[in-house]
């Protein structure tokens, strides 16, 4: 944009054309890699019989089965992942001032991955053979929302933001701690789906899940949107934000829960997926070239979207008919961004 | 409710204020008048920033109340208190990507929607501020592209679009340059001035300070050292005493602080009057000379700023005549001085003794240095020229004096660096 631009009187109406043109292109790319994600598999399908299939879902055939039973759940899963993920990273780096945090940081992980490890090294749930497909689901759930109460709980006790991030930084050590002594222990034959767990994947989602996080997300989304207004001023810092009028105590509890609702929601379903909570906020700000929560909100979903979209594309495609690691993918193209952009100190938060 | 209290901004009662175990400041008793420039005045360390988070409710207090507008602090929800209060810390902020009118127009957030969108009142009141602190031209720069000067501007105006009563300011002049240290102090007093904005600022020159308040608080040791007016709580000897000052002095009627040599390179005596001496006297206590003088009239500016400088004087009464028993005293004091400077004053009937007063010093062979340029000009004629140095300037004056009085080499005592290595 020229300096020109800028002086114009009416500033609004041009600050908001760049935004506009972004969600357009976002929101088309995106479509695209969800058609594609449709698509494009291991078995290949012609367009016009996906067509069918979608439109007339009601026989019992395999083609039927992969198209509704595993390729639109996982697009749409990859969709939500990302979108998740990516406003959870941005409320976290707004409220630590912080570029380098994520939801990862906050131990809400590490969190997720002990009770996981629990449930998947050791024999403690033997008993219970019937739970046991949601078994994973429920205690990664448990386990990062474990670990978000202890943070809450430091939180309402510390007035440093810098404080809580090392809080939240040590639980992941712990958390850590804890995992590897389990997986040490464990039986060679259970390891390898605990460290495919670990890896991270949005293959294996139901409609029920995906019902579950369309409803509790959109919600919570709903909230954080109208968290925007406070959460810009908290871009001055706590204090300031305090000194113009936010209740600082429940508006920083319900950024963490709000973030850490998202977080867990998305991890105990996928298992950890590395970068994009922390590479897509400064990816949004850089693409809509605001700082504005209200902006880069539904931003930072659409650009989350995005790219775990066409990084899941990649990962199931590449060497297909093997899939790569989800967070293998999502990390070669997060790290890179994140480490030009610090260097560029375009984004410094 | 106590209606003594509604002219009051702000009120503190018997306050004390600290961190959980540590109490910093203690049995505060307060009151801002709306309208007034308030300043903090204390050495480093001693809980002016602490008082100011206090009264802006960053910190709670460790004691005692505090009423804003005649409600207790803590009664008032934090939109209620942002739409009275605002502040400017000295916390760096650079949020990434505002320009800032951006930045500015946060600080609507007690009186915007929701979702904070700026109306059409919004936006003038933003502009209002912006043109308050002299920063309409900065309103499209990207705010992480200011400087300090600039920098401290915007946040001054972030805080006026809350368009607020009270303003508290922690350091605002820390780490400006002149230009923008003067122009930020004159946007606060405008503020005060035209605004009726209450003013609480924390600051470190007390000459500035003396100059734009209408009350000064001095909190030294735990509490309030003293508070009123500054034209009678800012004296020379409690400012030395809030400051420790030792070898420094604050002259309130000069309004500003002189620094004293420490005398040992010799003593000087001068000749000046009518503020001849003025420049003569801070250049020799730089110098490191101890200075005597005389005769002044107790009125001129010379004499303000020779005993802010702790030079001994020889005084007259204003408007007087310098009688014998000055003289008498002047020429002993001249009698123990190393060297007699003559400022170049000029000579009337009421300072015509201070021309004798030289004569005198030639006559007993004492090396003068004159400011003045010929001899023609020396209105004096004695029989030892030899001892007089005409030097014409200052530059000459100070070239004279180190001719005379060595500057201790202290590059002996450095140790010795070689080249070679």
């Amino acid at each position: 944009m020229t300096t020109a631009e800028y002086i114009l009187p009416r500033a609004d109406s041009v600050s908001w054309r760049r935004p506009l043109v972004v969600f357009a292109l976002l929101g088309f790319l995106t479509t695209v890699l969800m058609v594609l994600n449709i698509g494009v598999g291991s078995v290949y399908f012609s367009p016009e019989e996906i067509w069918k299939t979608i439109m007339q879902h009601q026989s019992v055939s395999t083609m039927d089965a992969i198209v509704w039973k595993i390729r639109i759940p996982r697009a749409i899963a990859a969709v939500l992942g990302g979108a998740y993920l990516a406003v959870s990273g941005l409320l976290l780096q707004v409220y630590f001032r912080n570029p380098i945090v994520g939801p990862f940081i906050l131990g809400i992980s590490s969190g997720a991955t002990v009770m996981v490890s629990f449930v998947m090294l050791t024999t403690l749930t033997v008993g219970m053979t019937v739970l046991s497909p949601f078994m994973t689901t429920v205690a990664a759930f448990a386990g990062a929302y474990g670990v978000m109460l202890i943070v809450v709980a430091v939180a309402s006790r510390v007035k440093s933001g810098v404080t809580l991030l090392i809080v939240g930084l040590m639980m992941g050590y712990l958390c850590g701690a804890v995992t590897s002594i389990l997986t040490a222990l464990a039986e060679k034959e259970k390891i390898k789906g605990f460290v495919l767990w670990q890896l991270g994947s949005f293959s294996g989602f139901k409609w029920s899940e995906i019902a579950v996080l369309l409803v509790c997300g959109g919600l919570v989304l709903a909230l954080i949107y109208l968290l925007s207004k406070p959460l810009n001023a908290f871009l001055l810092g706590e204090e300031y934000a305090a000194s113009m009028g936010v209740n600082i105590r429940r508006f920083r509890i319900l950024i963490l829960l709000c973030a850490c609702a998202l977080a867990g929601m998305i991890t105990s379903v996928a298992g950890p997926v590395a970068f994009v909570g922390l590479a897509v906020p400064h990816m949004a700000r850089l693409g809509f070239g605001t700082s504005d929560n209200r902006i880069l909100i539904p931003g930072a979903c659409l650009m989350g979207a995005l790219v775990t979209s066409l990084c899941d594309l990649i990962a199931r495609m590449l060497l297909s008919p093997v899939e790569l690691p989800l967070s293998a993918i999502t990390a070669f193209f997060g790290a890179p961004i994140v480490i030009g952009l610090l260097m560029k100190r375009r984004v410094k938060l | 409710m106590n209606r003594t209290h509604q002219s009051h901004i702000l009120t503190c009662g018997n306050l004390s204020v600290g961190y959980k175990d540590k109490t910093i400041l203690a049995g505060l008793n307060l009151a801002f008048e709306a309208g007034h420039f308030i300043s903090l005045l204390g050495p480093n360390g001693a809980g002016k920033t602490t008082l100011l988070r206090t009264l802006s409710r960053h910190l709670e207090p460790l004691g005692g109340r505090i009423d804003v507008l005649g409600r207790s602090l803590s009664s008032l929800s934090a939109m209620e208190l942002a739409k009275i209060m605002a502040v400017v810390l000295t916390d760096k902020v650079s949020p990434p990507l505002f320009t800032v009118f951006e930045f500015v127009a946060l600080g609507r957030y007690p009186h915007t929607d929701f979702l904070g969108r700026l109306g059409s009142e919004d936006r003038s009141v933003v502009q209002n501020a912006l043109t308050a602190v002299h920063a309409e031209d900065l309103a499209y720069r990207p705010f992480a592209d200011l400087s300090d000067g600039e920098r401290q501007k915007a946040l001054v105006a972030r805080a006026l679009a809350q368009q607020p009563r009270l303003l508290l300011l922690d350091e605002p002049t820390i780490h400006l340059d002149l230009k923008h240290r003067v122009e930020v102090m004159a946007i606060l007093r405008d503020l005060c001035r035209s605004r009726g904005i209450t003013v609480v600022a924390s600051l470190h020159d007390v000459d500035v300070a003396a100059k734009v308040s209408d009350r000064v608080a001095l909190v030294k040791d735990g509490g309030l050292s003293d508070w009123g007016v500054p034209e009678a709580v800012l004296t020379g000897r409690a400012v030395a005493e809030l400051y420790d000052f030792n070898d420094a002095e604050f002259n309130s009627h000069l309004g500003s602080i002189e620094l004293r040599g420490d005398g040992r390179r010799g003593r000087a005596f001068v000749v000046a009057g009518m503020g001849s001496g003025a420049l003569v006297y801070r250049m020799l206590a730089k110098r490191g000379f101890a200075i005597a003088t005389g005769v002044l009239h107790t009125n001129d500016l010379d004499y303000y700023v020779a005993r802010s400088l702790g030079a001994e004087c020889t005084v007259q009464a204003p408007m007087e005549a310098i009688n014998d028993m000055a003289m008498t005293a002047a020429a002993e004091q001249m009698e123990v001085c190393n060297v007699v400077i003559d400022c170049g004053f000029a000579v009337g009937p009421m300072n015509r003794n201070n021309v004798e007063l030289l004569r005198v010093a030639m006559q007993k062979g004492k090396s003068v240095l004159s400011l003045r340029s010929s001899e023609l000009e020396v209105l004096y004629h004695t029989g030892a020229k030899t001892s007089l140095v005409l030097c014409g300037d200052v530059v000459h004056l100070l070239e004279a004096l180190d001719r005379r009085f060595p500057v201790n080499d202290f590059t002996q005592n450095l140790p010795e660096y070689s080249l070679e290595a």
